[in-house]
């Protein structure tokens, strides 16, 4: 292979045949699913991109939702919200947050500053968390708080007993949480050190718990799109850990696993499962983003391979010892649609359709034309699997002329009430989604 | 040591002052070329990258892909402004006639940087293995070829002959 490759005219043939070939990606659909369509990997001169500049929402503007639901705006004005998070009382903590920043280490990097500043996701994010209460359900907030403040970039968040983790990029912190409280100003308690810089590229700590509170499980993303910036920052990332509430003491759980950036646990079965970014620049169709079952040991193989044994080139030296053992994911959302967030239905508060299964909130794409994602689905389960087509639940992120963007969904959460919330990190607001005709 | 003497016959420094002594009386000073010694120093960062992508090559270190990177970019900026210092040489009078060998050399040693520049903004091991490394190495020989010729791209006006 290397042989031939390295002959000048083999590789002057490959460069023109870079830049003739389509660089658009196909039917999305194909790849949803436990068995995607998986085309050649390629690689470019300069990826395809298509990056829609971020314009928010004008008053009155709002994300489109499917039959029976309707939607309001719970919160505006926010400072990047990211993730979310329902308390027993039904308050609501929106964490407002994004990445530590980082360096520039390579030339393309000053690009890719260029290309997330005009997708609105460079803007600061607050760093801190901001109380919601909503106790009479009509969406409207009677008291909106600041609650946690001065955190450092944080992003996984959950309460166990009385005790409010939260998962910054570089620590678990543990805050004293008083039912009803409306504000935190007791500094946090370390719990454990989070794999974080210098370069931290994959910033997000996605965290949930088991459901004894016995373990918080966490979702660390790797350093790089696929190794760029070598083994040695990739020790301890792109992996699931699992850390003991008591004592802090941590393990890796699952790995493999490229940027989990959600985590939780499915209702029935008490499974744990994963939404995963997978890896960029080989194809507007590749590689797809998953949502899967984690199991304890397994290696989801990255940065090796992907979906499986599908070894990716760009590492060198290869492991095929791991790549043998690489687990398929167990669902196919398509293409570099950035899953961030992920929460289990409870039942039918929503409608019938959605009793049982996972809604997930996709962020959008930048290096793949059409745009992909820029929604919010839910796909079912049967028997604490997920099975069948996807469906869209809040769409119209984008704006018609698909070149702009209103808002990016991020984190999901239940309320008290079972509406579905989410955070829109580019129109900086958290949306709430409910039955039309609610008591269902 | 020897020195070229504007004639371009090679001769010693101890011959130096005799050659300027047998300049036509009325001669118009010759004025420096100004881009010949960018295009040197941008070929010296080309041609590193050359060195640090076989060194990624045997080692597969990634900081070595990285320094590849800078120095193709680096070399490239150099060579910008050698470009545009070309076109001031002309410009201004100071540049005669092209020195047509050299432009190509130099020109084709560029432009398959700048290919090699987006090769090198790839991830890992194929930023440079094999296409990468590929063309740095067919750089490294134009410009070594345009380095034995001389850096400038251009005769200078004054003399007829290179400064």
């Amino acid at each position: 292979m290397r042989t031939t490759s390295l002959r000048p005219t083999a590789a002057l043939i490959s460069f023109v045949a870079l830049a003739a070939c389509s660089s658009k990606g196909g039917d999305p659909a194909r790849q949803y699913g436990a068995d995607p369509y998986l085309p050649e990997p390629h690689e470019y001169l300069l990826p395809p991109m298509s990056v829609p500049k971020a314009i928010g929402w004008k008053a009155g503007e709002m994300p489109t939702v499917s039959a029976g639901l309707k939607i309001e705006a719970l919160a505006t004005g926010l400072e990047h919200p990211r993730t979310l998070y329902t308390l027993p009382n039904g308050d609501i903590l929106v964490v407002e947050s994004n990445s530590p920043g980082t360096e520039p280490y390579r030339p393309k990097d000053f690009i890719a500053g260029k290309v997330k500043s005009r997708a609105g996701a460079a803007a600061k994010g607050g760093n801190r968390i901001t109380l919601l209460r909503n106790t009479d359900g009509n969406g409207k907030p009677e008291l909106r708080t600041v609650f946690i403040d001065h955190l450092h970039s944080p992003y996984g968040i959950v309460l166990v007993d009385d005790t409010l983790y939260v998962a910054n990029t570089d620590a678990i912190l543990a805050f004293n949480y008083v039912p009803g409280a409306t504000r935190i100003t007791s500094p946090g308690v370390k719990l454990a050190d989070l794999p974080a810089g210098p370069i931290d590229h994959h910033w997000t700590k996605s965290m949930t718990a088991s459901a004894d509170g016995s373990k918080l499980y966490v979702g660390v993303g790797s350093n790089s799109n696929i190794t760029e910036n070598g083994m040695d920052v990739e020790a301890g990332r792109a992996a699931i850990y699992e850390v003991d509430r008591l004592t802090g003491a941590k393990r890796i759980f699952a790995s493999g696993t490229r940027n989990p950036t959600s985590v939780a646990f499915e209702p029935q079965t008490r499974q744990l499962f994963a939404v995963v970014n997978e890896r960029d620049e080989i194809g507007p169709d590749l590689v797809p983003d998953y949502l899967t079952s984690i199991r304890q040991g397994g290696f989801y193989g990255w940065p090796y391979s992907y979906w499986g044994s599908h070894v990716d080139v760009r590492v060198h030296p290869q492991r095929p010892d791991l790549v043998a053992q690489a687990i398929k994911p167990d669902y196919g959302l398509s293409s570099h649609v950035a899953p961030l967030g992920l929460v289990f239905s409870e039942g039918q508060h929503l409608s019938p359709a959605f009793a049982n299964g996972a809604f997930i909130g996709e962020h959008g794409s930048w290096d793949r034309s059409p745009l992909n994602g820029y929604q919010v689905i839910f796909v079912p389960f049967v028997e604490g699997r997920p099975v069948g087509k996807q469906i869209p639940v809040v769409t119209g992120f984008l704006g018609k002329d698909n070149e702009t963007v209103h808002g990016r969904p991020v984190g999901l959460a239940l309320d008290q009430s079972g509406a579905l919330l989410v955070a829109d990190d580019v129109g900086n607001a958290v949306w709430r989604v409910s039955a039309t005709q609610p008591g269902t | 040591m020897l020195v070229q003497k504007p004639s371009g016959n090679v001769v010693s420094c101890g011959d130096l002052q005799g050659g300027q002594m047998r300049r036509p009386i009325g001669h118009r000073r010759a004025r420096a070329l100004l881009h010949g010694g960018f295009i040197g120093a941008g070929a010296v960062l080309l041609i590193a990258a050359f060195g640090t992508d076989y060194t990624y090559y045997t080692t597969a270190l990634w900081q070595w892909a990285n320094f590849s990177a800078w120095l193709i970019t680096a070399g490239l900026i150099v060579m910008l402004v050698a470009v545009i210092l070309l076109v001031i040489d002309f410009a201004t009078g100071r540049a005669g006639r092209l020195n047509t060998g050299s432009f190509i050399l130099v020109t084709a040693a560029a432009l398959l940087s700048l290919v090699n520049a987006f090769v090198h903004s790839r991830d890992a091991w194929t930023s440079v293995v094999p296409q990468g490394i590929l063309l740095s190495a067919v750089s490294t020989i134009l410009l070594l070829i345009a380095g034995a010729r001389g850096w400038s791209l251009a005769m200078s006006r004054a003399t007829g002959d290179r400064p």
